[in-house]
């Protein structure tokens, strides 16, 4: 499994952080995927209310992965609303732990950071390098 | 695995075909404003008496076989949830989910949207296939003449893209393209007819993975 990039959605559907971790897909304008992330905030919320199946009383959940011809994206939701999005090469073995891992990096870098603001884009380069060392041990 | 439902959807973006199985949610039908003859046969909420003899005109194809004893046959191609008799559809004719042209249109929305996403991601013209949420899975499978077959299946169920394929140049080759009354790419009436509705059934409930 190659990771191609991973966004940080907002519970509010603004992209608050994006990286490209391969040369596989072009890249891209960061408006462009501003756009991106705003449409797919958007998808989740459609996706969830076309259940053909809800069972009374359990909330329904929306989009959790996409896949194209040779790669595809998984959307991680945590409880307070905060997406991430990780596009990958098929198949994905792993994915699930990485995603994890991913919550748990994004939890001690930014959230317990003092000076983050919540719902803003996330400046940390401790943040950014200890997901580029996790990034590079999982593309090597 | 289970199969939920099946959307055609042609070049004009309408959805002309519509058929489902194992729905616990089943569409509502469309206001009469919004309906579009020859796509579903969702039953009709009607206030008067004569509802039934509505129901029957709903497929142009259906009025020439529309004899009694042929219509217990065409229920059980509505959906497995079709209502038995009048008093439970007035019970039934609570809101439930979404009315059916609104819903095909949010089906067709999120395709687009996946789609057009896709494709900026990746720099070429590259389909997208399925998506999935923790209780459905879609898959999607476009014909060169832009006619585009959207299948709702259980979240576990390997890529369905072939049935599709099968559909496409089975039945529908068979009983939409080669029947000369189909009014193909028009955009006042769907697809629907008899014969193709009871191959797509026929195909669907012959599958491995259908229940």
């Amino acid at each position: 499994m190659t990771i191609h990039g991973l966004w940080v959605i907002s519970k509010a559907g603004g992209l608050v952080f994006s990286r490209s971790y391969s040369d596989v897909l072009p890249p891209q304008p960061v408006n462009t995927i501003l756009t991106l992330a705003g449409i797919l905030h958007g998808i989740h919320a459609i996706t969830a209310k076309l259940t053909p199946t809800p069972i009374p009383g359990v909330p329904v959940s929306g989009l959790e992965s996409f896949e194209a011809e040779g790669w595809g994206g998984k959307v991680f939701l945590t409880p307070t609303g905060t997406k991430f999005v990780v596009l990958h090469s098929l198949p994905q073995a792993g994915l699930d732990e990485l995603l994890r891992r991913i919550y748990e990096i994004y939890s001690d870098a930014v959230m317990k950071n003092p000076f983050h603001t919540p719902e803003m884009p996330i400046n940390s380069s401790l943040f950014e390098s200890k997901l580029q060392t996790l990034m590079s041990s999982v593309n090597a | 695995m289970t199969i939920y439902s099946l959307y055609i959807f042609d070049r004009h973006c309408d959805c002309v075909y519509y058929q489902d199985w194992h729905r616990t949610k089943p569409t509502r039908a469309p206001s009469s404003q919004n309906y579009k003859p020859g796509v579903h046969r969702i039953p009709m909420i009607t206030n008067n008496i004569n509802s039934e003899e509505t129901f029957n005109k709903e497929s142009i194809f259906s009025k020439s076989l529309g004899s009694q004893n042929e219509n217990k046959d065409h229920n059980s191609l509505i959906s497995n949830n079709s209502i038995s008799n009048d008093k439970d559809k007035k019970l039934n004719s609570l809101p439930k989910g979404l009315p059916f042209d609104e819903e095909s249109k949010l089906v067709y929305g999120v395709i687009l949207s996946l789609k057009n996403m896709v494709k900026k991601l990746s720099g070429k013209d590259e389909a997208f296939t399925s998506y999935s949420t923790s209780s459905y899975k879609l898959h999607l499978f476009d014909t060169p003449t832009n006619y585009r077959f959207v299948l709702l299946s259980d979240p576990s169920s390997d890529s369905l893209r072939f049935i599709l394929r099968q559909l496409y140049v089975g039945p529908f080759l068979e009983y939409v393209i080669r029947n000369p009354l189909v009014k193909i790419d028009n955009r006042i009436e769907g697809i629907d007819n008899d014969l193709f509705r009871l191959a797509v059934d026929k195909h669907m409930k012959g599958l491995s993975m259908f229940n």
